[in-house]
């Protein structure tokens, strides 16, 4: 997994990245889920990772998760063909103002447990806490 | 005291021999040609000639006081419209001097009369004369009007034009009344120091400055930066969904 060999990289600034980030998504409400990926939009002004999720019954559920520009991404190392369909990510960040299953991706987690930050510069979440 | 006087001898040594080596252009100018992670990058080079970028504000701390009332004008608190609480969402430029603390890359190129900065973000660009003064009248734009100028090894760039906007990314609005000062050299080949001050007297009371790096990245390349692309922040609405 190409995401594996990149260090965890936290930011603990709050700041406004591109787009207000609280204009989008709620800060008090967190999210993370553990899914496969079934799309990724690479594209600006932010890049979205589309994850299909699977209750305990089984009903998969698809939620899509907004992270850092494609630009701020590929100076860090991070590139298009870190992210593919099929892998399996847990993504953490907060859910979306508008009701949808979508969220804003801040850490994404492989399956061997490492993590990559590729959010936009806000806080944490409280379930993004180490 | 002589051995004081050896320290500074070789430290102005190391300082000459730094300076020397500072790429310059055939007519003896220091040339800033190249693509740079400008001020809003951590400049920790790692494999792969990567750095981190990393949205930047000025630092409240470095700000004069401001003007009786004037800090209520750059405080701006919120209102919920984000074509008042921050206008980039809806692809509406960041302008001067917040472009140039976008966590984007930017490049400069540099001829014998002047120096151009393409920025990544949102594709902006700045053509500066060198040793040429404003015009007498100049429309207020994002971008504003620039001069430059020699001071030894320093290229000093002169912005007035300045339609009333966003300072940077969190630290409110500046007025139609902004004049920057940016002063660029080297600290050595790949590194730049990049000073700027904020002259406004309709917000602050002194002009005042900050001072950032500027690093060389000699593998990059300007990438593509269409904001409405995936924008889903549309007509002064913000929405996750499509």
């Amino acid at each position: 997994m190409r995401l594996l060999a990149l260090a965890l990289l936290v930011s603990s600034a709050v700041a406004f990245a591109h787009h207000a980030y609280t204009a989008e998504f709620d800060t008090t409400k967190p999210v993370k889920v553990t899914g496969t990926v079934s799309k990724l939009e690479w594209s600006n002004p932010h890049i979205w990772i589309y994850l299909d999720v699977k209750d305990d019954k089984g009903n998969v559920t698809n939620w899509g998760f907004s992270a850092s520009p494609p630009g701020m991404l590929t100076r860090r190392g991070i590139t298009k063909n870190s992210i593919k369909q099929g892998d399996v990510l847990t993504i953490s960040g907060h859910r979306a103002k508008d009701g949808s299953n979508n969220a804003s991706g801040n850490i994404v987690t492989t399956a061997d447990g490492k993590e990559t930050w590729i959010g936009q510069d806000q806080a944490v979440n409280p379930t993004e806490k180490k | 005291m002589r051995a004081r006087f050896l320290l500074l001898l070789a430290a102005a040594a190391v300082l000459s021999a730094q300076t020397a080596k500072i790429p310059r252009t055939p007519d003896g100018k220091p040339n800033f040609a190249g693509v740079w992670a400008g001020p809003a990058f951590t400049h920790v080079v790692g494999s792969g000639d990567t750095d981190t970028p990393r949205v930047t504000n000025f630092d409240r701390s470095k700000m004069a006081p401001f003007q009786p009332g004037a800090e209520a004008k750059f405080f701006q608190p919120p209102t919920g419209d984000p074509r008042h609480d921050d206008p980039t969402e809806l692809c509406l430029p960041d302008g001067h001097p917040r472009e140039a603390l976008a966590p984007y890359a930017q490049q400069i190129v540099q001829t014998p009369d002047s120096i151009v900065f393409l920025y990544e973000y949102m594709h902006f660009f700045r053509f500066i004369p060198i040793g040429k003064a404003h015009p007498a009248d100049v429309d207020l734009t994002f971008m504003g009007n620039s001069v430059a100028k020699w001071d030894g090894d320093t290229i000093v760039i002169d912005t007035i034009g300045l339609k009333e906007w966003t300072l940077s990314a969190s630290n409110g609005w500046h007025s139609d009344a902004l004049h920057t000062i940016e002063r660029l050299r080297h600290l050595d080949p790949a590194t730049v120091s990049y000073e700027i001050t904020i002259d406004d007297p309709k917000i602050f009371t002194r002009p005042w400055s900050q001072q950032f790096q500027m690093k060389l990245h000699p593998t990059w390349s300007l990438l593509e930066q269409v904001c409405e692309e995936n924008n889903r922040c549309q007509g002064g609405v913000c929405s996750s969904s499509k």
